[in-house]
């Protein structure tokens, strides 16, 4: 070090930042984010079949919030406030809550490739949702009486938990969580809660099919306020979870023992992650579907970025994959206008590939 | 001080380590020697609350059994074999895992530079930016020793010592950093911390500890000074292979070469 060096100010030396600390780089990355979703809301807000365009609802919102006459005509209003508002608003929760759950997951068992779709929590939760479809107005009937238009993602959050809940007894020994038992368990119970999917698809009507063919495929199209309200106070009381479980989850990438010893309540943090991912993903699936992918390739594209980190990784999770899902949206929205396909056709195109992708390059991560 | 009593630790239906007693004092090295697959690294995992156990463990007078994760966090780090991680961690963000408890006992000053003081230590000054995945088997190993001197930077806080437990802390590395890791763990007893440390090489072990523990089939076969466990019979018993053990006069530290002509 030279003599200039050792002259520079105090505060200089400590703005740039440590060898191999990248805390500023996520934070930095965290801000564009944000500023990524206010775009990709805005553009969802004025993209669709009809001509609502994007310029006039930034135009709108600005009027609205100045306290001055909007020059918007009512019928592009209505379809802007009550039709896609809420599709947008719902984009956000289901592409944060999968991204996040994708993220808590992977940290959990310390392997990018791990998902809630994976280890079949989506499967148990899509058989709950199901069954509430086929069987809501015979055998279950007492159920939908019971939760009314809450039946169907607490159907879903029962099947997710279900799944997880046996997962976790068929894997713990002793207090302890075996990974490999927990990924090849969960694709059996997946594979499980799948074929009984199956038995009801194949008891459905035509009526009843046509609703699981388009929730299958996954698509954002049922948006409504009273279901936003539902799902949306699920996924944010389940995302509520995140900042507490990040340090842990970091820890925890140095194996369970090793948590242990830094002093984190291992068994405690696996239950309250796997509970919030549980309710999360089963109220998500619920109201939009099979929506896959999205949980492997935004935590995975991030890591890139800004480290595994999960003090930066679960909310930059959240923004990126909140943006993602809206653009899927908005495609999936005008590809074929003024028909839509389903969101889920849009993702799984752009995802499988991905995660081929991850596999090839890194052939190692599944050795456990 | 840690102390064991009748201490007995089984995995299913087999009984890996029998009624051992064992006491670490602050202030000293105690190395833990024996054949492989003797019960030393299970005995480890319960002096360090991994595994239940038969009888009683107490780290200055806390019941391991009652103590918290984050309690025992404060008292003690462990050093693993070996850590595989699965996330493209830099060495600073690994080291630096060792501050998450945030009981490392440094001035408050210190705090943020600790992980580069802790690489120094362990002679991997200028790695901060590397990724922990790169690196060599040796090297990774020397990261996690720094990560773990993080953990329990002042050998005593608050007027309570702590402890270092390292397993095999020096088996995948050379000569001169199996020494410079040695001259760490004697330092932290200085101070008036205490080591328990698992180690191979007898002749190392008798060179840097105040204490050797010898474990044979489950058992503690032989435990106290250097000069005293580290005997022609004990060992070739224990080791079940013919050993010589000389003591040069200068130092008066045993050495021990294997016969292995017969």
């Amino acid at each position: 070090m030279t003599d200039n060096a050792a002259a520079v100010p105090a505060a200089w030396s400590r703005a740039r930042p440590a060898e191999g600390d990248r805390s500023g780089r996520a934070r930095m990355a965290i801000a564009i984010l944000v500023a990524l979703l206010a775009i990709t809301a805005v553009i969802s807000l004025g993209h669709g079949a009809s001509d609502a365009s994007v310029w006039g609802v930034v135009g709108d919102l600005l009027a609205r919030g100045a306290g001055e006459e909007s020059t918007m005509s009512l019928r592009d209003r209505v379809i802007v406030y009550d039709i896609r508002m809420p599709r947008t608003i719902l984009g956000i929760l289901i592409g944060a809550a999968l991204a996040v759950s994708g993220a808590v997951m992977q940290g959990l068992f310390r392997n990018p490739l791990a998902d809630p779709g994976i280890i079949g929590v989506s499967s148990g939760a899509s058989l709950g949702a199901v069954s509430v479809i086929v069987l809501g107005g015979t055998a279950l009937a007492p159920f939908t009486a019971i939760f009314g238009v809450f039946a169907l993602p607490v159907a879903a959050f029962v099947g997710g938990l279900a799944i997880t809940l046996v997962l976790y007894r068929v894997s713990t020994r002793s207090g302890r969580t075996s990974v490999a038992t927990m990924l090849l368990a969960g694709i059996a119970l997946g594979a499980l809660a799948m074929a009984l999917t199956g038995v009801l698809v194949f008891m459905a009507d035509d009526r009843q099919l046509r609703d699981l063919t388009f929730w299958t495929l996954g698509s954002l199209a049922g948006a409504t306020w009273p279901k936003i309200g539902a799902a949306g106070s699920v996924i944010v009381a389940a995302l509520a979870v995140a900042p507490f479980i990040a340090r842990g989850l970091n820890a925890l990438s140095l194996g369970e023992a090793t948590a242990h010893h830094l002093g984190i309540p291992v068994q405690r943090l696996k239950g309250v992650a796997i509970v919030a991912v549980a309710a999360a993903v089963g109220a998500a699936v619920a109201v939009s579907g099979g929506i896959g992918f999205v949980g492997i390739v935004v935590p995975h594209l991030l890591r890139l970025l800004i480290g595994p980190d999960n003090r930066y990784l679960l909310p930059a999770s959240a923004l990126l994959g909140a943006s993602l899902l809206l653009l899927a949206d908005a495609v999936s929205r005008t590809i074929v206008a003024p028909a839509e396909l389903p969101i889920g056709i849009v993702t799984a195109v752009v995802g499988a590939p991905f995660f081929l992708w991850i596999l090839l390059r890194r052939r190692g991560l599944l050795d456990l | 001080m840690i102390e064991a009593r009748n201490v007995t630790v089984s995995i299913g239906r087999k009984t890996i380590v029998a009624d051992a007693d064992f006491e670490a004092p602050p202030g000293s090295l105690v190395a833990i020697v024996g054949p492989n697959g003797s019960g030393k690294s299970t005995f480890m995992r319960a002096l360090t609350g991994d595994l239940p156990f038969a009888g009683a463990i107490s780290i200055n007078g806390h019941d391991l059994r009652n103590a918290k994760p984050w309690q025992l966090a404060a008292m003690r780090a462990v050093l693993p074999q070996s850590t595989v991680l699965s996330f493209p961690f830099t060495v600073r963000e690994v080291v630096k895992l060792g501050l998450v408890g945030g009981r490392s006992g440094a001035l408050a000053g210190e705090q943020e530079r600790l992980p580069e003081r802790a690489l120094a230590k362990v002679d991997l000054d200028g790695f901060a930016g590397r990724f922990y995945q790169e690196l060599s088997g040796g090297e990774q190993q020397r990261v996690q020793l720094a990560r773990v001197l993080c953990q329990v930077w002042s050998p005593v806080l608050e007027g309570q010592p702590r402890y270092l437990f390292l397993d095999e802390p020096i088996s995948s590395l050379d000569i001169k950093h199996q020494l410079v890791i040695m001259r760490i763990a004697r330092e932290y007893a200085a101070r008036g911390g205490g080591v328990v440390a698992i180690l191979h090489d007898l002749n190392l072990a008798a060179m840097f500890a105040d204490r050797m523990v010898v474990m044979h089939r489950g058992r503690i076969a032989a435990a106290g000074i250097p000069r005293e466990v580290v005997s022609d019979r004990l060992l070739s018993h224990v080791f079940e292979c013919d050993m010589r053990v000389g003591v040069p006069p200068p130092t008066g530290t045993p050495f021990v070469l294997p016969q292995t002509a017969s």
